[in-house]
């Protein structure tokens, strides 16, 4: 349904990918993790490789929780489908685009 | 010596209708269309705007009057409490933390409510539905302003009372209720009616208001409690127009009733999700509890207006809210949930926030039976022993917020309290996030609408708040050292130890 207006009612979003120039947001979800209310979200370069990006982005923060375990970190999936092996390949080359949600168990 | 009688005094009821029905006038140099350019287009068909019954029928003199009359009764409490230091008799001082949440979060509200019942005032076509919508908009104004007379006091000695109207403004957590808010605004005036008078005042009012000032009762708090009775034969006549407005614009015309529906449906799950920071106060932030959130909920919501109100509403044809039953699924987690996130993300408000101590998780424990000793319990003794180790977990980064209500997506599925509910929508090839099927069911309807939502997130890594840092953002948001963190060893708490132990100097 649109929105009733009194005029032609077409705005941009607020949060477009173009407004992030090389980087986009990420959201990253601990799951069956309580310590930390809801999923965390990043501001990453779009080239940024996977791995750096648990290393860098993911464990700083997941390591407030006393208990966290890089090792452990695992079972990765985007917008709900398995990950596979992602290893060293940038973010957007893994289907990681603006405002993807990745969930991992640890 | 001649005597002359006294003059007539009009009944009640004449002196009504000559002061604001007998006001009004029919255009001459401007056509009904140009004076009144809102009415029509959201689709809403009335025929008689005569048939809008004034339950209270005031006049402008006697609500003056009246309204001094409490003004008069509630500054005396001021001054009384003031002058007493009052403030020393509290339950405890992390008591104020939940009236922090209230100046910032509410008192906003009412101001903002004003604003647009005086454009109702204007713009709504029927004599009596403008002057209904002008009492209001002169209440919600004293409200704002009795709020701001009332807490301020408090400003002298504790934290997070100042630069309230700028944090409603920009901080994350008031985001929730500005966006409301805002979304209300935006509408037309009948969905501004439905959405504020009717689903905000009258189905949720009870819920939002009564914990408040239970709460400030139970825990030593007479000014807030004074203002609470002060504004509630307001809040009374407020509810009542609601229930008129819908009645009226049901009564119209058959094609209304579809029309209404769905802004019931809209402006129901918007409320409630709203409500669900005033569930995380009741729970968590009383020192002395007056009744949980799933009480208040059953009690104020379940039996009042769905055992009572909806029955009469089946009559026009209107049925519960399209995700009732969703929030009702909810009740024994809600609180737990978002108070979590305040716990997490104190280091970013403007009040402290405390893991619940064993007596208040015993509480919990009777209160949620189902719930609490096998979800929540477990990750509050794990934050117990962090801090007897020293720590306090602070969530390092931003968390990710739906896109309708702007909570962060902390809400599990209905089934299932261990499950985080994502709800994902498409649109023009951008991704949207929300909690719930309440909050995706509202974004889909009207997604040119939400796809602008000012989410304070995105906006502090658009850089448009201060800066990229966390002390930036903080200063941004007018929040000072002390008014943040954690409760045990603030600034608030030492202060309230060294008063009651004799050590300490007041108001310096």
């Amino acid at each position: 349904m649109a929105v009733k207006a009194l005029y032609s009612y077409d705005f941009p979003s607020a949060d477009r990918a173009e407004l992030f120039g090389d980087d986009q947001l990420v959201y990253v979800h601990w799951e069956g993790n309580p310590v930390f209310c809801s999923a965390a979200c990043f501001r990453v370069p779009k080239a940024m490789a996977f791995a750096e990006f648990v290393e860098t982005v993911v464990g700083p923060w997941a390591g407030s929780d006393p208990d966290f375990d890089p090792a452990s970190v695992g079972d990765w999936r985007v917008n709900g489908q398995p990950l596979g092996a992602p290893g060293d390949a940038p973010l957007t080359e893994l289907g990681i685009g603006h405002k993807a949600l990745l969930q991992f168990t640890a | 010596m001649t005597q002359t009688a006294p003059r007539r005094k009009l009944p009640l009821k004449e002196r009504y209708s000559l002061l604001t029905r007998d006001l009004d006038w029919e255009p001459s140099y401007v056509t009904k269309e140009q004076l009144f350019p809102y009415t029509s287009y959201e689709g809403v068909k009335i025929h008689d705007w005569d048939g809008w019954e004034d339950p209270f029928r005031l006049t402008v003199d006697a609500y003056y009057k009246y309204q001094a009359e409490k003004d008069k009764r509630l500054y005396a409490v001021l001054d009384g409490f003031a002058q007493s230091q009052g403030h020393l008799g509290l339950a405890d001082a992390s008591y104020l933390n939940a009236i922090k949440l209230f100046i910032q979060g509410v008192t906003p509200l009412e101001y903002a409510a004003h604003r647009h019942f005086a454009y109702l005032a204007r713009f709504l076509e029927g004599p009596a539905p403008r002057f209904a919508a002008l009492c209001q908009s002169v209440d919600e104004l004293r409200h704002c302003q009795t709020q701001i007379h009332t807490i301020s006091n408090y400003n002298k000695y504790y934290g997070g009372f100042h630069s309230w109207s700028k944090m409603h403004d920009r901080v994350w957590y008031l985001s929730v209720p500005k966006s409301l808010f805002d979304d209300a605004m935006t509408a037309g005036p009948f969905e501004f009616l439905i959405s504020i008078s009717f689903s905000f005042e009258y189905l949720l009012t009870n819920l939002l208001f009564v914990p408040f000032m239970s709460g400030a009762s139970f825990n030593g708090d007479m000014p807030t409690m004074s203002f609470g009775f002060s504004a509630q034969s307001d809040e009374s006549r407020h509810m009542t127009l609601g229930l008129e407005a819908i009645k009226f614009l049901l009564e119209q015309d058959e094609g209304n009733v579809p029309i209404i529906q769905e802004w019931i449906d809209k402006w129901f799950w918007r409320a409630y999700r709203m409500s669900a920071l005033v569930a995380g106060m009741m729970d968590y932030m009383l020192p002395k509890p007056v009744m949980s959130w799933k009480e208040a909920f059953e009690l104020y919501f379940e039996d009042q207006m769905l055992g009572g109100l909806f029955p009469d509403l089946e009559f026009y044809g209107i049925r519960p809210p399209k995700h009732v039953q969703d929030a009702i699924a909810e009740k024994d987690k809600l609180s737990h949930e978002v108070y979590k996130i305040l716990h997490n993300f104190s280091f970013a408000a403007a009040f402290t926030t405390q893991a619940p101590s064993e007596s208040h998780m015993r509480w919990l424990s009777e209160q949620y039976p189902a719930t609490f000793d096998q979800y929540y319990r477990p990750v509050w003794e794990k934050h117990h022993r962090i801090e007897a180790g020293g720590g306090r977990v602070f969530f390092q980064g931003l968390p990710q917020l739906c896109q309708i209500c702007q909570i962060p997506m902390v809400f599990t599925e209905k089934d299932d309290p261990a499950k985080t509910s994502f709800r994902t929508s498409e649109f023009r090839g951008e991704t949207f996030h929300t909690c719930s099927d309440g909050c995706q069911w509202i974004f889909e309807r009207e997604p040119e609408k939400f796809v602008q939502a000012w989410l304070p997130v995105h906006q502090i890594y658009q850089g448009n708040c201060g800066g990229p840092s966390v002390p930036e953002v903080l200063e941004w948001y007018g929040i000072q050292d002390g008014d943040n963190g954690e409760y045990k060893g603030s600034p608030d708490q030492q202060s309230w130890v060294d008063w009651h132990s004799g050590d300490g100097e007041q108001g310096v």
